[in-house]
C-alpha cells in the first residue's frame, strides 16, 4: 500500500515536471499538452457526505465526467458525517491520498478554508460556475474576503411539522408570530404529550429564535471574531427558546437532535403521538405519516399523504412573516493538494450545469444556483408542492453559523450542546451567555481553548 | 577451558552466542519500535510544539517548549478529569474484582452442572463487542422506551417515567459503572477461580477440622493463597479502567452533560480530534502515559519478584 502511495507521488511529480518542461520548451514531440485546454487523463475522487446525494445524480455525475473528459475517470467515494472532520484533516494534507474533491458541511467549510485546504477558485471559473447567482451565504462561509474557497453543494432548511389533527382539536391555528408559536405548543403540552418535542442540547434548531430577535452568534471586528450571546437581542431570543423548552418540550435537557418522527408519528397500535409539533429538515417527511405498502412491498410511511392530520408551517418571526432558520447544508471544494486540479475543475463545470442543478432540485436538494429554486415549488406534474415551497421560503430567511476559523473546533467539543443543555435547565440566561461568551471567542479564533 | 585448543574454544563460543534467539527477538522488537516507538517519539514532539490545524495543513510548527504542558496544567477542566477518572477507575476496579470473588467462590461451591451454566454465561458476556453490548445498555436506559423505567413504573415509582438517566453526571456514572462492571467481571471471575482450583483441599479440610468458620477460612486461609492472582487481577482493572474511553463515547452519544461525564480519554479525543488541538491533546497524553505508569509500578514490580523467586 504505502509502497503504491510512493510510486503514485513519484509518478506524479514527475509528470508535473514534465509538464513544466514541456510548458518551457517551445516544442515538443507532442504528446502532453499539445493543446491548453485538455487536461491530461487521470483518475479523480470526489467525497461526498452521507447519502443525501442519491444514486441516480452520482451515475449521473460518473457518466458526464467520463463522457466528457475521454480517458479519465471518477470515483465516488461516500464518508460519515460523523467522522467527515477527521477524516479530511488527516487525508486533505497529504497529496498522494488527497481526494479531488470533497463535500464539506457548510459550517465545517471555513476552519478548512481558512486552514488553506482547498483551492483557490479563480474568478473566472467562480462567474462560469454561476458567480453571484449561487447561494451568498454558502459562498461566504468558503471564502476568505473576496478569495473563493467552497462553493455551495445544495441547501436544506428548517421547518415545523404539526399533527394538524392534534391542534385543530385544540382549537389552534397556525401561528403568525414567534410568540404566538410559543404559546400555542404551551396549550399543547401534557405530561405524555410534548406540545413542542425539542432536546435541550438541540441548538441547530434552537439558535433561530436567536436570528428571530435579531440576535448574532459572533460577529467580526477586523480579523477578530467576537462571540456575542451577552448581545441583548440574542439573550432576548435566548430567552424565548428556554421558556419553550420549559413550557412545552417533554424531553430532558440533554437530549440532542434526534429522530423528531417518533415523537409525531402514532405511537403502537394507534396510541396517541408523544409530541404535537416538532421542527426538521425537509426530508423528515418521508419518515411521517401513517404506515403503507410500497412498491416492494416494504413497510413505509405515507410521507405525510393524509393532510387532515399531518402538516407543516415555516417558523413564524417575532412580527410575522418567517423567522431566519439555520441553513443545513454542504459545500464543494477542490482539495489544494489535488493532482488534478484540471479535471477537478471540470468535475465542478458539471456540478454546476443547468443539467446537474435541475436534477438537485427536483429530488429535493435545495440547488446552488439559485435560478432553480423554483423547479423545488412544483412537484413532477407541475402542480405547487407545499414541502418545495416552505423549503425556499425558509431557505431564503435562513442564516448560517459564524464562518469563523474555529467554528469546527467549537462544535467538535460540543460547546454549543453544553449551552443549551445549561439553558434548557432553567439557568439564568444572562450570567450563561456571559461564560460561554469568554470560552468561546479564543476557540472562534482559532485558538487552543 | 582455557586450556582447549582454539579450534574449540571457536565452537564454545558458537554455542554460547547462537544468533537464532536475537533474530527471533528481531520482528518483536521492530514491531515495537515502530508501533509504539514511533507515536510515542511523535507525541512527545508535538507536545512540546506549537501544533494545530494550521500546522496540519503544512505551516511549519513553532516549537512551544513546555507552553502546551504549562496551559493544560493550570486549565481547571483537566484536573476535574483526572479526579473524576482516578475516582471512577478505582470504584470500577474494586467493585469488578469483589464481585468476580463472590462470583469464583459460588462457582467453587456449587454443583458442576451449574458451574458449567454459569461459566458458558460468563464466557457469552465476556465476549459480546463492546458497541453491541453498550448499545444494549442504552435501550435498557432509555428515557422514552427503556425497560428499566416501565419496570420502575410498574412497581409503582411514578417518579421513574420518562427519567433521564443519562442527563446527570451520577446517574451517568452509575450507568456508565453497570455497562464496564458487566463486561470485565468474567475475567476477574474466571482468573480468581482458576486460582482457587489451586488451593489444596487437604489445607481446607484441616481448616474445618479445627472448627473454622467459613468466614474465617476466606480470610486467613483462601484470600492469602490466591493473593497474588487477586492483586494481578486488580491492578491489570485499575489500568484498563483508567483507560476507558468508548464505553462513555458511546453513552454521551445518547444525549449527556459531556464536559462533566469525560474522563481522560475523552478529554484528550475532544481537545485533539473535536478541537484540532494536537498538541494540547498530545501533552494530556504524555501526562496519562506517566499516570499509568506510576499505577501500573506495582505491578511490574511484584511480576519482577515472582520471576525472582
Amino acid at each position: 500500500m504505502k509502497r503504491t502511495r510512493v510510486v503514485a507521488t513519484g509518478v506524479a511529480t514527475s509528470l508535473t515536471l514534465a509538464l513544466a518542461l514541456a510548458a518551457c520548451a517551445p516544442a515538443d514531440e507532442g504528446g502532453s499538452g499539445d493543446t491548453g485546454g485538455t487536461p491530461e487523463a487521470g483518475d479523480i475522487t470526489l467525497w461526498l457526505a452521507g447519502s443525501d446525494t442519491s444514486d441516480e445524480l452520482r451515475q449521473y455525475l460518473v457518466d458526464t465526467f467520463a463522457e466528457e473528459n475521454p480517458g479519465s475517470t471518477l470515483t465516488i467515494e461516500e464518508q460519515d458525517w460523523t467522522d467527515l472532520v477527521t477524516k479530511l484533516t488527516t487525508a486533505l494534507p497529504d497529496a498522494a491520498n488527497t481526494p479531488d474533491v470533497v463535500e464539506i458541511g457548510n459550517t465545517q467549510a471555513p476552519t478548512f478554508t481558512y486552514a488553506g485546504a482547498f483551492r483557490e477558485i479563480s474568478p473566472e471559473l467562480y462567474e462560469e460556475l454561476g458567480g453571484d447567482k449561487l447561494l451568498q451565504s454558502f459562498v461566504e462561509a468558503g471564502s476568505i474576503d473576496d478569495t473563493k474557497y467552497a462553493l455551495p453543494y445544495y441547501y436544506g432548511s428548517r421547518y415545523m411539522f404539526y399533527r394538524k389533527d392534534i391542534w385543530t382539536k385544540a382549537g389552534l391555528e397556525v401561528p403568525k408570530t414567534l410568540e404566538e408559536f410559543g404559546d400555542s405548543v404551551k396549550k399543547l403540552q401534557s405530561k405524555k404529550q410534548s406540545g413542542f418535542a425539542i432536546g435541550g442540547q438541540d441548538w441547530r434548531n434552537g439558535i433561530s429564535w436567536v436570528f428571530a430577535n435579531g440576535g448574532e452568534l459572533a460577529v467580526k471586528d477586523g480579523d477578530q471574531w467576537t462571540s456575542t450571546l451577552s448581545d441583548p437581542n440574542t439573550v432576548k431570543g435566548l430567552e424565548q427558546w428556554q421558556d419553550v423548552f420549559e413550557g412545552a418540550s417533554n424531553l430532558p435537557p440533554t437530549a440532542k437532535d434526534e429522530a423528531y418522527w417518533d415523537f409525531l408519528n402514532d405511537g403502537t397500535d394507534g396510541e396517541a403521538p408523544d409530541g404535537a409539533t416538532i421542527m426538521a429538515p425537509g426530508w423528515a417527511r418521508w419518515s411521517l405519516g401513517d404506515m403503507t405498502k410500497n412498491d416492494k412491498g416494504e413497510e413505509v410511511r405515507d410521507g405525510m399523504a393524509d393532510d387532515s392530520k399531518f402538516d407543516i408551517f415555516a417558523l413564524p418571526g417575532v412580527d410575522g412573516g418567517v423567522a431566519p432558520v439555520f441553513a443545513g447544508g454542504s459545500n464543494m471544494a477542490v482539495s489544494a493538494k489535488s493532482q488534478h486540479p484540471e479535471l477537478a475543475d471540470n468535475l465542478l463545470r458539471i456540478i454546476y450545469s443547468d443539467e446537474y442543478q435541475t436534477m438537485l432540485a427536483k429530488a429535493g436538494l435545495g440547488p446552488a444556483n439559485s435560478d432553480f429554486d423554483k423547479l423545488m415549488t412544483v412537484d413532477e406534474d407541475g402542480n405547487p408542492n407545499k414541502f418545495g415551497e416552505v423549503t425556499v421560503e425558509t431557505a431564503q430567511a435562513s442564516k448560517l453559523t459564524p464562518a469563523a476559523p474555529g467554528w469546527a473546533a467549537v462544535e467538535g467539543a460540543l460547546v454549543y450542546e453544553e449551552l443549551f443543555q445549561k439553558i434548557a435547565e432553567g439557568g439564568d440566561v444572562t450570567a450563561i451567555a456571559k461564560e460561554y461568551d469568554a470560552k468561546l471567542t479564543p476557540m472562534l479564533n482559532g485558538q487552543a481553548g | 577451558m582455557t586450556t582447549a585448543t582454539p579450534a574449540s574454544a571457536i565452537a564454545i563460543r558458537r554455542r554460547r552466542t547462537p544468533a537464532t534467539p536475537y533474530l527471533l527477538l528481531l520482528p518483536a522488537v521492530l514491531i515495537l519500535l515502530v508501533g509504539l516507538g514511533y507515536p510515542v517519539y511523535w507525541q512527545v514532539v508535538t507536545s512540546l510544539q506549537q501544533y494545530g490545524m494550521m500546522q496540519q495543513f503544512g505551516a511549519p510548527p513553532t516549537f512551544a517548549g513546555l507552553d502546551n504542558y504549562a496551559r493544560i496544567f493550570s486549565d481547571d477542566r483537566l484536573w476535574a478529569v483526572v479526579g473524576r477518572s482516578i475516582v471512577f477507575c478505582l470504584v470500577n476496579a474494586f467493585l469488578t474484582v469483589a464481585i468476580g470473588l463472590g462470583l469464583a467462590l459460588l462457582m467453587k461451591a456449587v454443583h458442576s452442572a451449574v458451574r458449567i451454566t454459569m461459566q458458558v454465561v460468563l464466557l457469552l458476556a465476556w465476549a459480546t463487542p463492546l458497541v453491541a453490548a453498550v448499545t444494549v445498555f442504552r435501550w435498557l436506559f432509555d428515557y422514552r422506551s427503556g425497560v428499566v423505567n416501565w419496570l420502575l413504573v410498574q412497581i409503582g415509582l411514578d417518579q421513574y417515567q420518562g427519567y433521564a438517566w443519562l442527563a446527570q453526571p451520577l446517574t451517568f456514572f452509575l450507568v456508565a459503572t453497570l455497562v464496564i462492571v458487566w463486561m470485565s467481571v468474567p475475567f476477574v471471575a474466571m482468573s480468581l477461580y482458576a486460582g482457587l482450583t489451586q488451593v489444596s483441599e487437604e489445607v481446607l479440610e484441616a481448616a474445618r477440622l479445627d472448627g473454622a468458620s467459613p468466614r474465617q477460612i476466606l480470610r486467613h486461609i483462601l484470600l492469602p493463597l490466591v493473593r497474588p492472582v487477586l492483586a494481578i487481577v486488580l491492578l491489570l482493572q485499575i489500568i484498563w479502567d483508567l483507560r476507558v474511553f468508548a464505553q462513555i463515547r458511546l453513552l454521551q452519544d445518547g444525549g449527556a452533560p459531556v464536559s462533566e461525564t469525560n474522563l481522560l480519554g475523552n478529554f484528550i479525543y475532544e481537545l485533539g480530534i473535536g478541537s484540532q488541538d494536537f498538541s494540547g491533546a498530545a501533552a494530556v497524553s504524555i501526562f496519562v502515559l506517566l499516570l499509568t505508569v506510576l499505577l501500573a509500578a506495582p505491578y511490574v514490580r511484584s511480576l519482577m519478584k515472582e520471576d525472582a523467586a
